[in-house]
């Protein structure tokens, strides 16, 4: 494998629509129901998420890593106004900030609330799965002390199986009929398949996906956002700072500079099939960059420069080692060893190490064993391009 | 003689060799871990209390894995230095009980991942270091391990608190919250409030790791701040990031009767700040009552 200086790939960005896409409302024909304070003379923009007919700034608040009141009361001066949690998030303790900061600023019919209730464990019997899924959520309702969300997504949920699952969706459909949630949603991780199976099911009115700047070129997952968006979906996204550039991944060759993260945040709101993002601040500093975005999404000179630069898109699409791959691999190579000798082959320059890498993968399951199937089955949730890096391999082994 | 001597050598090492290589293999035969003692996997050895047993294999987690059992939920796991999760499921007549013993770094993180998840409306009880139960599930943590069960069934509690008081007798290991809360003030102290914070505290990076403890007085509750930088000079950029927090955002000023580097705060969603430093320490109190400013020299002289 020699050092050899291979082309980047050029990144296309979508054409940018956004112009038309988000609706600016000027200060004098102000349309939020509830005026910011602090906003003479700005304007926020804004998007409806999809029919549920709910209008909220592009940027709101995913409070996973915030157990910080000052910083929920902050956001809303700012003007955020949708805030998500899960039951699951420190063990119910989020929704419990999230409710005593909403009931102290008495402002719950100013923003909307989303919480998430999985269902992994559950029972198979889908009556019991459907009990099971009713109480979490009841459970959630009075950590948040209200008698109901806006927004009741099924949380993290990966397989097609899970998003047609009957018990969920039956508790999911109860609990909207009984006005605990306005409105149903989906989360998941793996987007494409998940999201696919969600709009032929026809049965949310939201959906919660990962959507940032390493996933430009996985034109099918783009697409089918755009698609579950065109049927009314609402489409909120996350993880669009690739899981937090703040907190570097150990992964990673380098801290990412600061103006990355209003970058990154830019690129996926530039997306017009997207109504809001959840960026997860926990700092008043990064809370101000973030919503600074709310404002414009026109990107400075050091964003476009940043966002040209394709190291960040290959160093932060990294392989998490988990393995889940491998079982849709009908080769059954070794994904996750060829994922860690590209990542030391291209980010850090070490073919000695790469190659090193490759040769423990175990016997048949190496590099030769990929026979790049027309359209690569193994799906990573960390959206690696895994055929992509594959192929990147061959070739430099072949030099 | 040599000849002699050199034989009975040999054998005396080949019986050696074959007494090890037995004592493996009953290890492995008997079921017991083969893991070195304080390792999870040999926290869940039989003998197991009211004769529960294991529903197929454990599962281990590492932090490239964990967010695949816990999503989003596990960024806060790898912020304290989670090592391993040991994960299994047992069956104790009609009974149903996982476990769930995650592995930290140090006994400060196995507290610090424990305490953010805990709620001081919890029932707390007196397992490990700390632990509370709430319906269905008991967690408490004792050295490096924070420890979650959770069951199903008529009177699982029962089992529940059987399981842990076995877990926390064979983790063994330190039995105290990080020996900082001790030196706190102790009056109006918000019981079960401490937490030790990796990132962040309070929505600021600067003050990382902090700890912090709540103290109620009427309606009004303070958090006490104690963030430990490396060495004086830090902990005075500290304050003065502080300080030019408030600054910017309300309104700050010089308060030398506070003590060392001392200011005063307020803005209109932190409320009111008092803070100073000692050594390396700056000692923060939010929303402080009318005896702030004492609590604050309290705490600041009760530091090593």
């Amino acid at each position: 494998m020699k050092n050899n200086t291979w082309n980047r790939r050029e990144f296309i960005v979508k054409p940018i629509l956004w112009a038309g896409a988000a609706q600016v409302i000027s200060k004098a024909e102000s349309l939020l129901a509830n005026p910011v304070d602090g906003t003479a003379g700005a304007a926020i923009l804004q998007r409806t998420l999809g029919k549920t007919g709910i209008t909220l700034p592009v940027v709101s608040m995913g409070v996973m890593n915030a157990d910080i009141p000052g910083l929920l009361r902050r956001a809303y001066q700012l003007g955020i106004r949708h805030f998500d949690t899960a039951a699951g998030y420190q063990q119910g303790r989020n929704e419990e900030m999230v409710g005593n900061v909403i009931k102290e600023m008495a402002v719950r019919d100013k923003v909307v609330i989303s919480t998430k209730q999985p269902s992994h464990n559950f029972p198979s019997h889908p009556a019991e799965a459907k009990q099971r899924f009713i109480d979490g959520v009841e459970k959630s309702l009075r950590r948040l002390q209200m008698d109901h969300v806006d927004i009741l997504y099924h949380h993290a949920v990966d397989s097609v199986e899970d998003a047609a699952a009957e018990g969920p969706l039956n508790a999911l459909e109860s609990l909207k009929k009984d006005g605990k949630t306005r409105f149903i949603g989906i989360s998941t991780h793996r987007t494409t398949d998940v999201l696919n199976e969600a709009i032929r099911l026809k049965a949310f009115d939201v959906a919660l996906v990962m959507l940032n700047y390493t996933m430009a070129q996985d034109s099918a997952m783009l697409a089918t956002i755009e698609r579950a968006a065109k049927t009314g979906m609402g489409i909120v996204a996350m993880k669009t700072q690739a899981g937090g550039t703040v907190r570097p991944d150990p992964n990673l060759p380098k801290e990412l500079p600061a103006v990355s993260q209003t970058a990154l945040l830019k690129w996926a709101l530039h997306h017009e099939f997207v109504t809001t993002a959840i960026p997860g601040f926990s700092t008043y500093e990064h809370l101000e960059q973030d919503f600074s975005v709310a404002w414009s999404l026109a990107y400075t000179k050091e964003e476009k420069e940043f966002l040209a630069d394709n190291s960040f898109a290959e160093a932060a699409e990294f392989c998490r080692q988990c393995g889940e791959c491998t079982n849709d691999c009908p080769q059954q190579v070794a994904i996750p060893t060829l994922m860690r000798s590209h990542m030391y082959a291209v980010q850090y320059r070490n073919e000695g190490l790469a190659q090193n890498i490759l040769m423990s993968a175990a016997p048949g399951r190496g590099l030769d064993a990929c026979v790049a199937c027309k359209s690569c089955p193994a799906i990573c949730r960390n959206s690696v391009q895994i055929s992509r890096k594959i192929a990147e391999l061959k070739t430099l082994s072949a030099n | 003689m040599k000849i002699k001597s050199s034989i009975h050598a040999r054998l005396a090492l080949i019986v050696i060799l074959l007494a090890c290589a037995h004592a493996q293999s009953s290890r492995l035969r008997n079921g017991n871990s083969i893991h070195a003692p304080g390792q999870p996997a040999s926290f869940l050895r039989d003998p197991l209390p009211d004769k529960a047993v294991a529903q197929g294999a454990a599962a281990v987690y590492t932090p490239d894995s964990l967010y695949q059992y816990i999503d989003g939920g596990a960024d806060i796991y790898l912020l304290y230095d989670f090592k391993k999760l040991l994960h299994q499921d047992f069956k104790s007549g009609a009974l149903d009980l996982t476990a769930d013993i995650y592995e930290m770094s140090n006994p400060e993180d196995a507290f610090g991942i424990y305490a953010s998840e805990r709620s001081a409306n919890y029932k707390f009880i007196a397992i490990g270091a700390e632990g509370y139960r709430d319906q269905g599930i008991l967690n408490f943590f004792a050295d490096r391990y924070y420890v979650k069960l959770s069951g199903s069934g008529a009177n699982v509690d029962a089992l529940l608190d059987r399981f842990a008081r076995m877990l926390s007798a064979r983790i063994g290991g330190a039995r105290t919250l990080p020996p900082v809360f001790a030196r706190l003030p102790r009056d109006h102290r918000v019981l079960h409030s401490e937490q030790y914070v990796k990132k962040d505290p309070l929505g600021h990076r600067f003050l990382a790791p902090a700890y912090v403890v709540s103290y109620g007085e009427g309606k009004t509750e303070s958090k006490l701040v104690v963030s430990i930088a490396s060495d004086p000079q830090g902990a005075k950029s500290r304050a003065d990031q502080l300080a030019r927090h408030f600054k910017l955002s309300g309104k700050s000023s010089p308060a030398p009767e506070l003590g060392e580097n001392g200011m005063r705060g307020e803005n209109s969603f932190e409320g009111r700040v008092i803070a100073r430093t000692r050594g390396s320490y700056v000692i923060a109190l939010f929303n402080p009552t009318g005896n702030g400013a004492e609590m604050l020299k309290s705490a600041a002289q009760s530091l090593p």
